[in-house]
């Protein structure tokens, strides 16, 4: 588990690394858009060219941002074989008991599996490039105009942030449990179910104690700084978007209408 | 429990979502533990239970939203249905536990708990069965999707959730629902 590095940031001086957070925001949510509108060779073709060249723009180690990929290899097997064999539609290439092979069923395996590898590494490349409290702050931005319809905003952005913050000493520390627990003979390796359901309270106590614990110690520092709520908060006024983000804004908006105008034009 | 601040509630729920997060993770390191013991239901039902129905719902939908950004579990295509799933936990557990209050910790826990695992569940089948999968869902797939395989993690749910509750209140970290005063002077 600690070689996980899902969300993590990696410090750096590129281009992405100097755009602002509520820019990167928008356009990590357009490009996913693009991304689910997909259903063609070229289209699949735009989107990893530019997942690509974010990856390559951001500067950042590839091994780190596609190590998720390569963990999760039997999961994209899996999706594609259950696609490919249990697809309902398009005419059977070859069919045995309840097995049912067809284009279609791979084409619709395939789908999900690359919307999956670029998914996961777009938000690697956001998480990358963008400080939890860079995320805090333009995702504070973004739901503003949420306070109009009586929904706390702000609030929410601060649970948000704390929560994307917390989640590397969470990880450390469900790893330094399950280790101790294994040192006291927890098996969660055993092939019995009931044995392994048995051997999962010792681990989740002691992770949901010790998260509480945290969550205390916080919320105490909070409150003897005078922390009262966001509404009672103050804020460094916020710089306005420059040049630069606007032309990521458009470039994602760009390759977003590419991907609509592909999904209506072309077909797989 | 309802005596928690805004701030450590605010925090608490920022806790569970992480914990949304890192304990699949945890528990995908055990074969197949994942879908069988569905470990993304226990922070959100605790959050629900400790710090009401506004923070349990934003649990429910911010928690595996969260999750599936950062690790793509859920997969996106599975989402919408979870996200609803769990913030109708998240929402009943708060209501119930609100309104249920018979003097015993355990018995408002359960009631709560069990009522808020069914109306979700039916909830959340009406919501498969009129918008994410119209015509195409059955009552055997709800039956066999939300009781018969999940089995083990709803017994593990119920065997956990008030476990874990009774320790943080013992250790101070919530609470007391009962106060031994409260109690006494109700005697």
């Amino acid at each position: 588990m600690s070689a996980l590095p899902a969300g993590q940031f990696f410090p750096g001086q590129s281009v992405l690394h100097a755009l602002d957070a509520r820019a990167k925001l928008l356009g990590f949510f357009l490009l996913l858009a693009g991304v689910v509108c997909a259903a063609s060779l070229p289209a699949y073709a735009v989107a990893f060219a530019a997942a690509g060249a974010l990856l390559a723009l951001s500067r950042l180690p590839a091994r780190a941002v596609l190590a998720p990929l390569k963990r999760l290899w039997l999961f994209f097997v899996l999706i594609f074989a259950m696609n490919a064999l249990f697809y309902e539609r398009g005419d059977a290439l070859w069919s045995w008991w309840i097995f049912r092979l067809s284009k279609a069923g791979m084409a619709q395996g395939a789908n999900v599996a690359a919307r999956v590898a670029l998914m996961m590494v777009l938000s690697g490349v956001l998480t990358g490039t963008t400080a939890p409290m860079e995320i805090t702050g333009a995702l504070n931005a973004l739901f503003k105009p949420l306070a109009l319809l009586g929904i706390p905003a702000q609030e929410i952005a601060m649970i948000l942030g704390i929560a994307i913050q917390f989640i590397p000493t969470l990880l450390e520390e469900t790893d330094t449990i399950r280790k101790a627990q294994i040192a006291r003979g927890a098996r969660f390796e055993s092939r019995s179910l009931w044995r392994r359901a048995a051997s999962l309270p010792p681990l989740v106590v002691p992770i949901f104690l010790s998260a509480f614990r945290r969550a205390d110690d916080l919320a105490t520092a909070m409150e003897a700084r005078g922390y009262r709520g966001a509404a009672n908060r103050t804020h460094r006024r916020a710089r306005p978007l420059r040049r630069a983000d606007w032309f990521a804004l458009a470039l994602c908006t760009g390759v977003c209408a590419l991907h609509v105008v592909l999904r209506v034009c072309v077909a797989f | 429990m309802m005596k928690l601040s805004l701030v450590k509630r605010s925090v608490i729920t920022a806790v569970c979502i992480a914990l949304c997060v890192v304990l699949p993770m945890a528990f995908h390191a055990v074969q197949n533990a994942g879908s069988i013991f569905l470990p993304m239901h226990i922070p959100v039902l605790l959050c629900g239970l400790i710090c009401g129905w506004p923070f349990g719902l934003l649990c429910g939908l911010a928690g595996p939203l969260l999750s599936s950004l950062l690790t793509s579990m859920p997969p996106m295509a599975y989402l919408p249905v979870m996200m609803v799933e769990l913030a109708l936990y998240g929402l009943f557990t708060g209501v119930l536990m609100r309104l249920v209050r018979t003097k015993n910790l355990y018995a408002d826990l359960y009631i709560s708990l069990t009522g808020a695992l069914l109306i979700g569940r039916v909830l959340s089948g009406v919501a498969r069965a009129l918008i994410f999968a119209p015509g195409s869902y059955s009552m055997a797939a709800w039956a066999a999707g939300y009781f018969v395989t999940c089995l083990p993690g709803l017994a593990i749910q119920l065997a956990l959730i008030p476990t874990i509750v009774f320790a943080l209140e013992k250790a101070h970290l919530i609470p007391q629902r009962y106060p031994k005063e409260e109690l006494n002077e109700a005697a």
